[in-house]
C-alpha cells in the first residue's frame, strides 16, 4: 500500500504562479504525483487555506511528506474576503438569501407590550473527530474498492462513481467501524478522489489520511453566525412577533443550514419574519455539524426568550408554556406526536431547584439556574432496506449496508430483530458496513439512522417471522395466523409451545430470508423531536470562571430502543456542547484568513474535568403515527439547547447578558461589567 | 556535555522538544538524553532539574505554590514525563510562532500577533514580541525567590530570562552547551498559585499568579502576562501594563487573582 501526502495552499486567497514538481517526482519512494489538470480535486487557484494543489503517493508516509515538501510552488497572493457583513454588502453569497414570513411582522410588533432585541454571535467550530478523514482506495480491474471513515456508505459510492464516470456498483464502499464524524463525513470529498486517482495511476492501493492540522482547516466546520433577533409579546407573554437577520459565515462553499429554523418552529407565534444570508468568504467551507443551524439558532432564540421573560417579569418556563404550539407553526399540520408539554412538566422540579441553588451563592460565587427548549427533525424517512436471514439453528443475521458511526446502531438493530423474532439478543448478529454485501441504507445524519433503518430491520424480521410461522402452521396443522414467536419458541393461543429450532431445523442448509423496507412517514403530519434542558451554574464574578454544576435533560424521541445507548447520546451531546459553550473556537488570522488553531492544544475540546453532573430522562412514548417502530433519532437533539440553558443560568445568577459563544473569560467579564453598570445606572437613588 | 550545541540538543522528558523537532521549529542532528546526566529528586529546598512535575506535585515538602503550579499544568501524562528544567525552558505557545510565521521571534521584522489574533498574549513588555510565557512553574518559582544552578553558574531565576530585541531573539539566557542542574527555592511561610484557563484542565494559563509570604513581605510571580515569567513588586505595578485590545481582560484577571492570592497567603 502507498501513502499519500497533499500540498495545500498556505494562503486564503492566492494563485499558483509557478509550479516545479521535478524534485518531488525524483524523491525516494515516490510512485505517483498529481498536479492541477490531472484531477478535479486539485486547483491552481486557492480560494481558501488548505486548497489542494499537488498530491503525492509514496511507499511510506514519511517519503510522501518529504516529497511534498520538495514541491516548489510560487504563489501570487490575492486579497481575501473575510468579513461576513462585507460579503453580504457585496453580494458574495452561497445561494440566494433565504426569506421567510408568516402573518404580519410589523403588526405583531405594533400589538406588543414589550419588544426585546439583541445581537448574538457564534464561533466557527471544528468537528475534530478522533479519527480524521481518511480512506484507502484500491482498483480491482475496472472496479474500485474504497475503505473509508464515513457516515454514508452509499453517498460515497455515488460521489466516487460520478467522479470517475463509473456505474455506481463498480464502486464498493466499506466502513466497518469509524472514529466519529459529527456531520463532517456525509460524503466522499476531494481527498477520496485524490486517493483513487493516485491508486489508478500507481496501480497500487493508496491510503490518504488527513493530518490533525489538515483536519482543523479543511475537515469541515460549524459556521460562525451573527444573529440580530427581535421578540415581541403581550403583557401576558403571548408572542406577537419574532424576527431575525442571520448572517452565516459559510466559507467558500457548503450550504445554508437553517439558523432561523428554531425561530420558525419552536414556539407558537403568528407573525414571523426571517432572512438568512450565506456569506461566501475566503475560508474553508462549512459542513454539517450535529444539528447544523439549530444549535446556533436555538442559542440566540432561547437567550432572547429569557430576556423577554425578564422584561415582562414572567417565569421563563411559564413564558414557554404560554406559547406552546399545538400544531405545526409553519403550516398548521398536526404533529405525529409531541410530548414537549410533558418535558416541561418533568423539568419543573429541576427548574424549582433554582431557589435553593441561588441561595447557595456567596460574595464571589453566584449561582443560578436556566433552561432552554429544543426542537429538531429526526423522523428519518425512506428509502432504506434490510434483510434478515434465519438459519436452521434458529439464529438470525441482519444484513444491511448501513454504517454504525459509533452510536450503537448495531446493537439497536439486533434488539429490534430479536424483539420481532422473539429470540434472545445474543442469537442475532448484525452485518453492516459494505455496499456490496447488503441493500441500500440511510445516511447517518439528521438523527435519521435509527428511525430510518430500525423500521426496515423490523419489517425484514417480521417477514422472516411470517415465513417461519407459515411453515409451523402447516407442520402443526394450525390455522393461518394463529401462531406467534416468543421467548425463542413458537407459541399457540392454547398454550402449546414448540422450540423455534423444531421448525428452522427442518431447513438444514436452507434459510428463511426476510426482506424489509422503510415505509413512508405519516402523510399530512409533521414529525419532530423535542426536549428541554435545565442548567445549574456557579459564576465567580471576579474572575469570570463558570462552573456548570448540573444539567438536567429531558427529551422526547418516541420509543427508546436502547436506554444505555440513548443516555450516551444525551451525555455526548451535552459534553460536546460544553466545548461549544466555553472553550472551542477556530481562530483565524483576521488579515490573512489563515487558521491559527490547528492542533488540539490550541483548539480546546472539553476535558472530563469540564463535564457537569448530567441527569437524563426520556419520555419514551412510541410515536404511534410513525412507522412500525415509533422511534425518532437522538443523535442531535441533546446538543441543541445546552448553550442557551447555560447562558440563561448565568443571567439568573449574575444578571449578566452573554451574547457571544464561546463564553470566554473576556466575554463574561465584559458582560458582568455591563450588568454592574446597568445596575448602577438603574438603581433607585437611595 | 561538551558535545551539546552544534546541532546536538539535550532531551529531558521530550514533551516540548519532540513536537518542536517534528514541526521543524528546532533542528537537531543528534539528541543527548539528559536524564542520565542531570540530577533529579528533591533534597530540602534543592530540586534536581530532572525532577518531573508529577514528582513535585506529590511531594508534601514542596511549597503549595509550586505543587499547585505543577498540578494545574498540562495533563497527567505530560507531567509524568515533563521535567522542571524542561518546563523552565519550554518554547512559547504563540500560535504564529508554532506555525512558523516569519515573525520577530523567528528573526523576522513583524509581530503577527500584535496586529492579529492575540487573546492569549501578553499585557507587559509586549511591544516587540507579544507572546505570553506559558510556564506555571516559573511563575511559582519567581514568587519563591528561586535561584538556578547551571553547569556554569548560579543566579536568580529571573536572570535566566531576557526580552528579545533586534540583536538577540532569544527569550532565555543560557549557553548552547549549558545545562540547568538544580533549582533552589526559599521556603516561604505560606504560598499559593492561582490559574485562570479556558477550560478546567490541560490548558495554558490565561493568567497565573503565584504569591509567597516571607518575613519581609509577599512576592508575586505571574505566568501568561509577558514574554517571560513576570515578577510584580506589588499589585500596583499592574497599572504599568500595556494590554493589547484583545488582552485587556487579562489585566482584570491578574487583579482579581492577585488580590485573592495575597489574601490567601495572609499578606
Ligand atoms: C499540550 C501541552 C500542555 C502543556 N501545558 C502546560 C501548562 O499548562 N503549564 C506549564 O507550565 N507547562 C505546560 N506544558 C509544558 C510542559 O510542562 C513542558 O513541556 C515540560 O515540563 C518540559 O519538560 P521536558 O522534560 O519534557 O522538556 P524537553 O521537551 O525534553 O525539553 C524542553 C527544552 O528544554 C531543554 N532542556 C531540558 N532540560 C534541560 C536542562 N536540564 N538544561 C538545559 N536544557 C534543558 C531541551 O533541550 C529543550 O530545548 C505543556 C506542554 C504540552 C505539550
Ligand atoms: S508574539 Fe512573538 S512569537 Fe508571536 S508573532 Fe509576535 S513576535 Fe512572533
Amino acid at each position: 500500500m502507498l501513502h499519500a501526502a497533499v500540498v495545500r495552499s498556505p494562503h486564503a486567497h492566492a494563485r499558483v504562479r509557478a509550479l516545479d514538481l521535478s524534485r518531488a517526482r525524483e524523491a525516494p519512494g515516490v510512485r505517483a504525483v498529481l498536479a492541477p489538470g490531472d484531477c478535479d480535486a486539485l486547483d491552481e487557484t486557492a480560494e481558501f487555506e488548505g486548497r489542494a494543489v499537488v498530491a503525492v503517493a509514496a511507499e511510506t508516509f514519511g517519503q510522501a511528506r518529504a516529497a511534498a515538501e520538495l514541491v516548489e510552488v510560487e504563489w501570487e497572493e490575492l486579497e481575501p474576503l473575510l468579513d461576513p457583513e462585507e460579503a453580504v454588502r457585496r453580494g458574495s453569497l452561497v445561494g440566494e438569501p433565504r426569506r421567510y414570513e408568516r402573518g404580519g411582522y410589523e403588526r405583531g410588533l405594533a400589538e406588543a407590550d414589550a419588544v426585546v432585541e439583541a445581537e448574538y454571535r457564534t464561533q466557527t467550530l471544528n468537528h475534530n473527530p478522533l479519527e480524521t478523514h481518511q480512506c484507502v482506495c484500491e482498483w480491482r480491474g475496472d472496479g474500485l474498492d474504497v475503505y473509508i471513515s464515513t457516515q454514508y456508505i452509499w453517498g460515497v459510492r455515488d460521489d466516487v462513481a460520478a467522479a470517475f464516470g463509473l456505474p455506481p456498483d463498480k464502486v464498493r464502499v466499506i466502513c466497518e467501524y469509524m472514529g466519529g464524524g459529527f456531520g463532517a463525513k456525509n460524503g466522499a470529498g476531494g481527498y477520496v478522489t485524490l486517493a483513487a486517482e493516485l491508486a489508478r495511476r500507481s496501480g497500487r492501493p493508496v491510503r490518504l489520511a488527513l493530518t490533525r492540522r489538515e483536519e482543523n482547516v479543511g475537515g469541515g466546520n460549524r459556521n460562525a453566525t451573527i444573529q440580530r433577533v427581535t421578540a415581541a409579546a403581550k403583557a401576558d407573554g403571548t408572542l406577537t412577533a419574532l424576527g431575525g437577520e442571520f448572517i452565516c459565515s459559510l466559507g467558500w462553499g457548503g450550504w445554508l443550514a437553517s439558523t432561523a429554523g428554531p425561530m420558525q418552529l419552536l414556539h407558537a407565534c403568528e407573525n414571523v419574519r426571517t432572512v438568512e444570508y450565506g456569506a461566501k468568504l475566503n475560508l474553508p467551507a462549512m459542513a454539517a455539524f450535529r444539528a447544523p443551524g439549530f444549535v446556533e439558532g436555538t442559542w440566540a432564540l432561547e437567550c432572547l426568550l429569557d430576556k423577554l421573560a425578564a422584561e415582562l417579569g414572567l417565569d421563563p418556563l411559564e413564558l414557554r408554556r404560554r406559547n406552546y404550539a399545538n400544531v405545526d407553526t409553519m403550516d398548521g399540520r398536526p404533529y405525529s406526536a409531541k410530548e414537549l408539554l410533558e418535558c416541561y412538566r418533568r423539568a419543573e422540579p429541576h427548574w424549582e431547584r433554582r431557589h435553593e441553588v441561588r441561595a447557595r451563592s456567596d460574595a464571589t460565587w453566584k449561582r443560578g439556574v436556566g433552561l432552554a427548549s429544543q426542537i429538531w427533525y429526526g423522523g428519518g424517512g425512506p428509502p432504506s432496506y434490510a434483510w434478515v436471514r434465519v438459519g436452521s439453528d434458529g439464529r438470525a443475521n441482519v444484513v444491511t449496508a448501513m454504517q454504525d458511526i459509533g452510536t450503537g446502531t448495531r446493537t439497536a438493530m439486533a434488539q429490534i430483530a430479536a424483539e420481532e423474532l422473539g429470540i434472545r439478543l445474543e442469537r442475532v448478529q448484525v452485518q453492516v458496513g459494505d455496499s456490496s454485501r447488503g441493500p441500500f441504507a440511510s445516511i447517518s445524519g439528521g438523527s435519521s439512522t435509527l428511525p430510518s433503518m430500525g423500521p426496515a430491520v423490523r419489517a425484514a424480521a417480521a417477514d422472516a417471522a411470517r415465513q417461519i410461522l407459515e411453515i409451523a402452521e402447516q407442520r402443526f396443522e394450525r390455522e393461518d395466523g394463529t401462531l406467534s414467536l416468543r421467548g425463542g419458541e413458537i407459541v399457540s393461543p392454547d398454550g402449546t409451545t414448540w422450540p423455534l429450532e423444531e421448525i428452522t431445523g427442518l431447513l438444514e442448509d436452507g434459510q428463511i430470508l426476510g426482506k424489509g423496507a422503510r415505509g413512508p412517514n405519516p402523510a399530512g403530519m409533521r414529525v419532530l423531536t423535542f426536549g428541554v434542558q435545565v442548567a445549574e451554574v456557579a459564576v465567580d464574578v471576579e474572575t469570570g470562571e463558570v462552573v456548570v454544576e448540573r444539567i438536567y435533560a429531558v427529551h422526547d424521541v418516541g420509543r427508546v430502543i436502547n436506554p444505555l445507548g440513548a443516555r450516551s447520546q444525551i451525555e455526548g451531546g451535552i459534553i460536546q456542547a460544553m466545548g461549544h459553550t466555553f472553550s472551542e473556537a477556530r481562530l483565524d488570522d483576521p488579515h490573512r484568513g489563515t487558521v491559527l488553531t490547528k492542533t488540539l492544544d490550541a483548539y480546546k475540546l472539553p476535558t472530563i474535568a469540564d463535564v457537569p453532573e448530567i441527569v437524563c430522562e426520556l419520555i419514551d412514548k412510541p410515536d404511534a403515527q410513525l412507522t412500525n417502530l415509533g422511534s425518532k433519532g437522538l443523535g442531535e437533539p441533546p446538543i441543541i439547547p445546552t448553550a442557551a440553558a447555560i447562558a440563561n443560568a448565568i443571567r439568573d445568577a449574575t444578571g449578566a447578558d452573554v451574547t457571544s459563544l464561546p463564553i470566554t473569560r473576556e466575554e463574561i467579564l465584559a458582560a458582568l461589567r455591563e450588568a454592574r453598570e446597568r445596575e448602577r445606572v438603574g438603581a433607585p437613588s437611595a | 556535555m561538551g558535545a551539546l550545541g552544534n546541532g546536538t540538543r539535550g532531551l529531558a522528558g521530550g514533551t516540548d522538544l519532540v513536537p518542536l523537532l517534528r514541526d521543524g521549529l528546532v533542528a537537531a542532528d543528534r539528541l543527548v538524553d539528559l536524564r542520565r546526566v542531570i540530577p533529579s529528586g528533591i533534597d530540602g529546598t534543592a530540586i534536581g532539574a530532572g525532577t518531573t512535575l508529577a514528582e513535585l506535585e506529590a511531594d508534601p515538602q514542596i511549597p503549595d505554590a509550586l505543587r499547585e503550579a505543577c498540578r494545574l499544568a498540562a495533563s497527567p501524562q505530560l507531567r509524568n514525563m515533563g521535567t522542571i528544567g524542561g518546563n523552565l525552558l519550554q518554547a512559547t505557545r504563540c500560535w504564529y510562532w508554532r506555525l512558523n510565521y516569519p515573525c520577530r521571534l523567528h528573526g523576522g521584522d513583524v509581530c503577527h500577533a500584535r496586529e492579529g489574533q492575540h487573546r492569549e498574549h501578553a499585557i507587559f513588555a509586549n511591544d516587540y514580541c507579544a507572546s505570553a510565557h506559558p510556564s506555571d512553574v516559573a511563575a511559582a518559582l519567581l514568587a519563591l525567590d528561586a535561584t538556578v544552578e547551571t553547569t556554569r553558574a548560579a543566579g536568580p531565576l529571573a536572570g535566566l530570562y531576557r526580552l528579545p530585541d533586534d540583536h538577540d531573539r532569544n527569550l532565555v539566557d543560557l549557553g548552547a552547551d549549558e545545562l540547568i542542574t538544580r533549582i533552589h527555592y526559599e521556603r516561604p511561610e505560606q504560598s499559593v498559585y492561582l490559574k485562570a484557563m479556558d477550560r478546567k484542565r490541560w490548558a495554558f494559563a490565561l493568567v497565573g499568579v503565584a504569591a509567597a509570604r516571607y518575613d519581609d513581605g509577599v512576592r508575586l510571580g505571574l505566568a501568561g502576562v509577558a514574554p517571560i515569567p513576570w515578577r510584580l513588586a506589588s499589585l500596583d505595578d499592574l497599572e504599568q501594563a500595556t494590554p493589547l485590545p484583545g488582552t485587556a481582560y487579562k489585566l482584570e484577571l491578574a487583579r482579581a487573582l492577585g488580590r485573592r492570592a495575597i489574601a490567601a497567603v495572609g499578606g
